[in-house]
């Protein structure tokens, strides 16, 4: 187990490297220098090309990238060029915030999915199982924002008993101090994954209902609530572990959209306003921490699941 | 040596066998009839894909110019579906913005499923370091936000339909690879492929007459997911307003537009538009899970 | 185990007793009647063997007596007696008593049969816990018991492993202590044996009969193999497409079998005592559709002494003296005598180009009269196919970032030779080696060092190129029919494959030659034009050796030809086989792990263990007087289809299991296994000498003509 451990934690460092490589690379590519962008638009090209020079961004990109690598391991994730202010800093302040609704959600998601989708397996083709089936098509077909303005339209203005604006509070527990404003974002996010976790959890299920563990425990006399609990819950969870590790960017992809709408100040609203004022460093660490989160979510998911099925570690 | 007959009637055996590992194109139409969810989803992609693109030769309207004399009506004579609050008639509208999301759509998709079919079968049939290497650039590609990157593509180049297809579908085609390369590694072990080699049929040979005849239904389903995938994309743009350049309007922007005007409660700059865009992936997502269903094989997603 | 008398127990001595029993499963729109009318009877402290082919309904009756059908089905008629107690219609809470507790089943594939994610103990001691109400503790002693009983060696530590950490005759034990820890009445296994070798199949049957008279419990022996239940049964219920077709007492119903499918079955059976110039009988045919009610025997479409009676009516049960009952018009009188067709080697037929046949079908071992065979333009003295000192390795699975590259040994160093128009057989348990060895021999696979020479040519130093015209005189025939046949081609197109590659001959013409290959292999041109899966498993291994016999190869490698077919039909295959060496002189080489298969195909025979070839000679040197200890042991644990037939001693037997191919023992790779092993073998590896001029043996203490079996 060690062993499997480390080899995943030395895998999915060579992926970070790999990550941070390709991410710099690209938006290098992409923005426009950025003497340029500091300076604005009426900047003469020669004090654009001194400010850049005076900063080191007119060298190679590779010692750019290797100087920006450098600097990272230190903690130091660069400066905005709009807000002038330290990244880091900046993005400490909103991460709080925007973890904590998306955890809510995605916790909410997985407490509801996970129940349904053995439920549906179990009672495969029955109308529970149907009529679960159905939503989870139509909801998988609806875009979070199109679903975050029904609620809105439903929710707050129809029947008005939450806001449609999410609370501004800066706090990070503002999901239990204020629930009610944050109850239309959590939801959004919840119903979205909703839709793909119990269809996934189903399959699974089916897929381990299937297996002959499962007549064997019916064949030891184990009552059906039994035989759910004891042996087919854990197996089934497991391909959920997986998806759910590696759904991360997909994760924040939602966050960004329900910060969008509900106009909450996390991590994605400021990636969007950074974006309007062609804030690189600010996207650039931004979409490294994406990735970091990404390949932690990996990690963790195959840990986990190597834990709970030893054979997986042989496998790998 | 007796000669056994050859029963009309598949035995039991077979039959068995043909529900778990359909082989022909015969036996996947068989499999669709079984899905009538899934030719529900056809029809109701035809229907769409008629109303997007012959609708307005029934309905003409004017997309371009700007008429803020008439903007935001509610629904009424000449405007069924009432006009935005630029003044443009929202039925003509949806007709349009169909089109474009439609195109960009399976462009990204198509895109997508040929570089990941190429780049996936390419390392599925090199093996070895090659394989390796190319699957961790994957992974590598994998772990990126990928939405972040088009919203940082599209803020900083105006978009138009061709060049949000080709990002879309540049940053798509890494689940086809993954999936094609999966499916070239088990098919390249298969005793009917080991059986041409003892032939002495070329590579070529075997990868034109055995390995994508066989990988092809796994494609096709895919394709249909990536487009269903694309649409919601598009949208999203859209909706955050880095989509396409103004006055070109896909289905997110519309919706966009309409949400300044949610608290005045103006339902027809939501509710249609939204409709469309939840019909369309809708009928492509029970279209493409039919098509898997028949092909029999697990391609996930 | 004693073998059932005559006498019938009192009624009081009656546990178990189906009468009339039906079930029927709905999937979808179609229904499936896997049982019907089935009456068996069961006595305390017996053992019932129900036989039969896939689909008879066998497993499905096992079932019903769990009250475990699968979803969509339900008993539509009848009754199951346990012990006084009606079965069916049970409430599932009382029926969740019994199961478990009082009826338990062992079921065939214990690596899906367990919970991969809990330990064995835990999975063990369950129903000791639900049925006994045992504390933890309690359960787990038990279990930790039970573990010891079905000789699990340490079970103490082992009770914290997961099931993968066992190896599958181990798993299979666990199995068992799992059915057996509530000391059930009934025990129902499964084909408990059937995913194992046939050594460790040997030691689970005898673990399994002596916990039944340790136990005092009644056993219903589920199988497809009639030599097992001749082995291990008091009692016979043969089941043919849903019904039982006969059943008596095992001595009985094998001494005087009346139904013609039991004396048919019988007799398709390749045996290890058979005259092997004979034919083997074969039943025309396939098993019927069961969703289908047809009138009369179900067995009257393939019966050779099927009447117009038989065709309209169905045969009531007919019970005889000693509780004999069958189900037959025209009962047999005893068991099929052995007069059959010899195997007639037809003239040569014109249209083969290499179509001059031998004549004689008594190869001596040495070269035989098929020599002259020796294609055209080669070495015509020499070996066709010469194997030198072949070695494959390849990495173990687990092999990371840091972790050391570890090597299974799959072939450690083979020499053998084939000549022309010779079968070589080789036999050898899962893990031996000899898959890998036959992929090496048509160049599907390079090994790591050695040889594979043909017609003088070395062919696995051969680049690619130089490769491609000789492949076609290699091809090779796939266990898995299903596997081997793109789905997506019909017969016809997969036929004209090889022809097309090649290069030869028009399209019309090829399609003449498909048509010519497919009467061949006695299917009718009409097959042309099916898919794969429209085909019988008989019928596509059929397609599968006229595709291989496309391009008139040299040499032809059968890696398990008939293991995925069915008793009835397995014999067609084998007879078919057996022709078409003789007719066309082909050279060829058989792997299989059924020793009767391997003997009636084969000219000479070569043993594998572990990768090695530890014994060599022809047929009847190997099979008639095994030196190797290890070949001994293999025929030994072969159940005959005979309950007469003697019994090897004990000590004759392999025992435990072979060790990872990763780190194969010191010396002789046997002697961890081996009842004669001394320090010798673990130092040294005994190489192949010469026993007589023919059969070679590796072995330090090689078995002496009169030890070994007669």
């Amino acid at each position: 187990m060690t062993w499997y451990v480390l080899r995943r934690l030395a895998v999915s460092l060579l992926v970070l490297l790999g990550i941070s490589a390709v991410v710099f690379l690209m938006l290098h590519l992409v923005s426009d220098s950025p003497g340029r962008v500091v300076l604005g638009q009426r900047a003469s090209p020669e004090a654009v090309a001194d400010f850049n020079r005076e900063h080191g961004f007119d060298r190679p990109v590779v010692a750019q990238y290797v100087g920006y690598l450098g600097r990272l391991l230190q903690g130091d994730l660069g400066r905005s060029y709009k807000l002038n202010e330290d990244v880091g800093t900046l993005l400490a302040r909103n991460a709080g915030r925007s973890a904590m609704v998306s955890l809510a959600g995605l916790v909410l998601a997985l407490l509801i999915a996970v129940p349904l989708g053995i439920l549906q397996a179990v009672r495969r083709n029955s109308v529970v199982d149907r009529v679960a089936t159905a939503a989870s098509y139509v909801l998988y077909a609806t875009p979070s924002f199109l679903l975050g303005l029904l609620l809105i339209a439903v929710f707050s203005q129809t029947i008005p008993i939450f806001p449609a604006e999410a609370s501004q509070s800066h706090s990070p527990w503002v999901v239990f101090t204020d629930p009610r404003a944050m109850a239309l974002p959590v939801i959004t996010l919840a119903v979205t994954s909703i839709a793909v976790f119990a269809q996934y959890q189903r399959s699974a299920a089916l897929d381990q209902l299937g297996q002959d563990y499962i007549r064997v425990a019916r064949a030891k006399g184990l009552p059906e609530r039994l035989i759910l609990t004891r042996h087919l819950l854990r197996n089934a969870c497991l391909p959920l572990v997986m998806l759910v590790g590696t759904l991360v960017p997909t994760l924040l992809a939602g966050n960004l959209i329900v910060e969008s709408l509900f106009n909450y100040p996390g991590l994605g609203l400021l990636f969007l306003n950074s974006l309007q004022r062609e804030d690189y460093p600010v996207l650039l660490a931004y979409t490294l921490i994406g990735g970091v989160l990404t390949v932690a979510g990996n990690f963790v998911a195959d840990v986990v699941v190597a834990a709970a099925d030893r054979r997986i570690e042989l496998g790998a | 040596m007796t000669a056994p007959e050859v029963t009309s009637a598949p035995s039991p055996e077979a039959e068995t066998w043909a529900e778990r590992e359909p082989g022909s194109i015969r036996s996947v139409l068989h499999g669709l009839r079984r899905h009538p969810l899934g030719v529900a989803g056809g029809l109701l992609l035809l229907l769409i894909i008629a109303f997007c693109f012959l609708g307005p030769l029934f309905h003409p309207t004017n997309q371009t110019d700007v008429d803020l004399l008439n903007a935001a009506l509610p629904p009424g004579s000449g405007h069924p579906l009432g006009t935005d609050g630029n003044g443009f008639d929202v039925l003509g509208r949806l007709m349009s913005g169909g089109q474009v999301s439609l195109r960009i759509g399976l462009l990204a998709a198509l895109f997508a499923t040929t570089i990941g079919t190429v780049y996936g079968a390419v390392a599925g049939l090199a093996g070895g370091v090659v394989d390796g290497f190319m699957m961790r650039l994957v992974d590598v590609m994998l772990s990126i936000p990928f939405l972040f990157f088009v919203l940082i593509l599209s803020a900083r180049f105006h978009a138009d339909a061709l060049s949000l297809s080709l990002v879309i579908g540049g940053f798509s085609w890494l689940v086809s690879a993954r999936l094609v390369r999966g499916e070239v590694l088990t098919l390249r072990v298969r005793e009917f492929v080991l059986a041409a080699k003892l032939m002495g049929a070329s590579r070529r040979r075997t990868i034109l007459t055995h390995l994508i005849p066989n990988a092809l239904g796994v494609i096709i389903v895919n394709i249909t997911f990536q487009v269903a995938d694309a649409v919601l994309v598009v949208a999203a743009l859209g909706f955050l307003g880095f989509g396409l350049t103004y006055p070109t309007a896909d289905w997110g922007s519309q919706l966009a537009s309409g949400v300044t005007y949610i608290s005045a409660d103006y339902w027809w700059l939501i509710y249609p538009v939204g409709g469309c865009i939840v019909l369309t992936v809708l009928a492509l997502n029970l279209l493409a899970d039919a098509l898997r269903d028949a092909v029999g094989r697990r391609a996930d997603r | 185990m004693s073998t059932a008398d005559g006498s019938a127990n009192t009624d009081g001595g009656r546990l178990l007793t189906i009468r009339d029993l039906s079930v029927e499963i709905r999937r979808g729109d179609r229904i499936v009647r896997p049982v019907r009318g089935v009456s068996l009877a069961l006595d305390r402290g017996e053992t019932l063997g129900i036989v039969g082919e896939t689909g008879s309904g066998k497993s499905m009756t096992g079932l019903a007596i769990m009250g475990m059908l699968p979803a969509g089905g339900r008993i539509t008629a009848g009754s199951i007696d346990l012990d006084g107690r009606e079965l069916v219609g049970l409430p599932a809470a009382r029926y969740r008593a019994i199961r478990g507790n009082d009826v338990a089943m062992v079921f065939q594939d214990s690596m899906t049969a367990l919970n991969p994610t809990k330990r064995i103990g835990e999975q063990v001691a369950e129903p000791v816990r639900l049925h006994r109400g045992a504390s933890k503790r309690e359960a787990r002693a038990r279990a930790e018991e039970m573990l010891a009983l079905v000789g699990l060696p340490r079970p103490a530590e082992r009770l914290d492993d997961f099931p993968h950490q066992l190896s599958g005759g181990m798993r299979q034990r666990v199995m068992i202590a799992m059915a057996l820890v509530c000391e059930p009445r009934l025990v129902i296994a499964d084909e408990p044996t059937t995913a194992l070798d046939v050594t460790v199949q040997a030691e689970i049957l005898d673990l399994l009969d002596d916990l039944r008279s340790r136990l005092g419990m009644s056993m219903i022996l589920v199988t497809h193999d009639m030599g097992v239940i001749a082995r291990h049964a008091d009692r016979v219920g043969v089941m043919y497409a849903g019904r039982v077709a006969e059943t008596g007492p095992t001595s009985e119903l094998f001494a005087r079998t009346r139904h013609r499918y039991t004396q048919a079955l019988l007799s398709s059976i390749p045996s290890l005592t058979q005259d092997r110039g004979e034919e083997l009988f074969s039943i025309p045919g396939a098993p019927p559709d069961l969703t289908v009610v047809r009138a009369g025997c179900p067995f009257a479409p393939r019966c050779a002494g099927a009447t117009d009676r038989c065709r309209a009516e169905l045969p009531p049960p007919v019970t005889e003296a000693g509780g004999h009952v069958h189900a037959c018009w025209h009962p047999a009188e005893g068991p099929a005598a052995r007069t059959r067709a010899r195997l007639v080697v037809p003239a040569p037929a014109g249209s083969e180009p290499t179509g001059s046949g031998p004549t004689a079908s008594e190869p001596t071992g040495s070269r035989p009269t098929a020599s002259e065979l020796a294609g055209s333009g080669s070495t015509a003295s020499g070996p066709r196919l010469r194997v030198v000192d072949l070695r494959r390795e390849h990495p173990a699975g687990g092999a990371g970032l840091f972790g050391g590259r570890r090597t299974v040994k799959a072939v450690s160093g083979v020499s053998f030779e084939v000549a022309a128009g010779e079968t070589f057989g080789l036999v050898g348990e899962s893990g031996c080696g000899k898959s890998s060895l036959g992929r090496m021999l048509v160049a599907l696979d390079r090994p790591t060092s050695g040889e594979v020479i043909f017609d003088g040519e070395p062919v696995t130093r051969m680049s690619a190129r130089a490769l491609g015209p000789r492949r076609t005189e290699l091809q090779m025939m796939f266990q898995d029919s299903n596997a081997s046949l793109d789905p997506r081609m019909r017969i016809g197109a997969i036929l004209r494959e090889p022809l097309a590659i090649q290069g030869v001959g028009t399209r019309a013409q090829r399609t003449a030659r498909a048509r010519e290959l497919l009467r061949d292999v006695g299917l009718p041109a009409s097959v042309l034009e099916r898919y794969p899966h429209e085909l019988s498993g008989g019928q596509r291994q059929r397609v599968g050796l006229a595709r291989a016999l496309a391009l008139d190869p040299k040499v032809l490698v059968a890696d398990e030809p008939v293991s995925a077919l069915d008793v009835s039909i397995r014999s067609q295959v084998l007879n078919l086989m057996r022709r078409v060496q003789l007719e066309r002189g082909l050279s060829s080489v058989v792997i299989s792990h059924d020793l009767a298969v391997v003997r009636y195909l084969a000219d000479r025979v070569g043993v594998m263990y572990l990768g090695k070839l530890v014994e060599t000679g022809t047929t009847d040197e190997v099979y008639g007087s095994a030196a190797h200890p290890y070949t001994a042991g293999l025929l030994a644990a072969i159940p005959e289809a005979d309950p007469g037939a003697p019994r090897a001693p004990a000590a004759a037997r392999v025992r435990g299991e072979p060790p990872s191919p990763v780190d194969p023992p010191s010396g002789c790779r046997f002697r961890t296994r081996c009842a004669l092993a001394t320090a010798l073998c673990g130092q040294e590896e005994p190489p192949l000498t010469p026993v007589t001029g023919t059969h070679h043996v590796a072995c330090h203490h090689p078995l002496g003509r009169e030890e070994s079996r007669s």
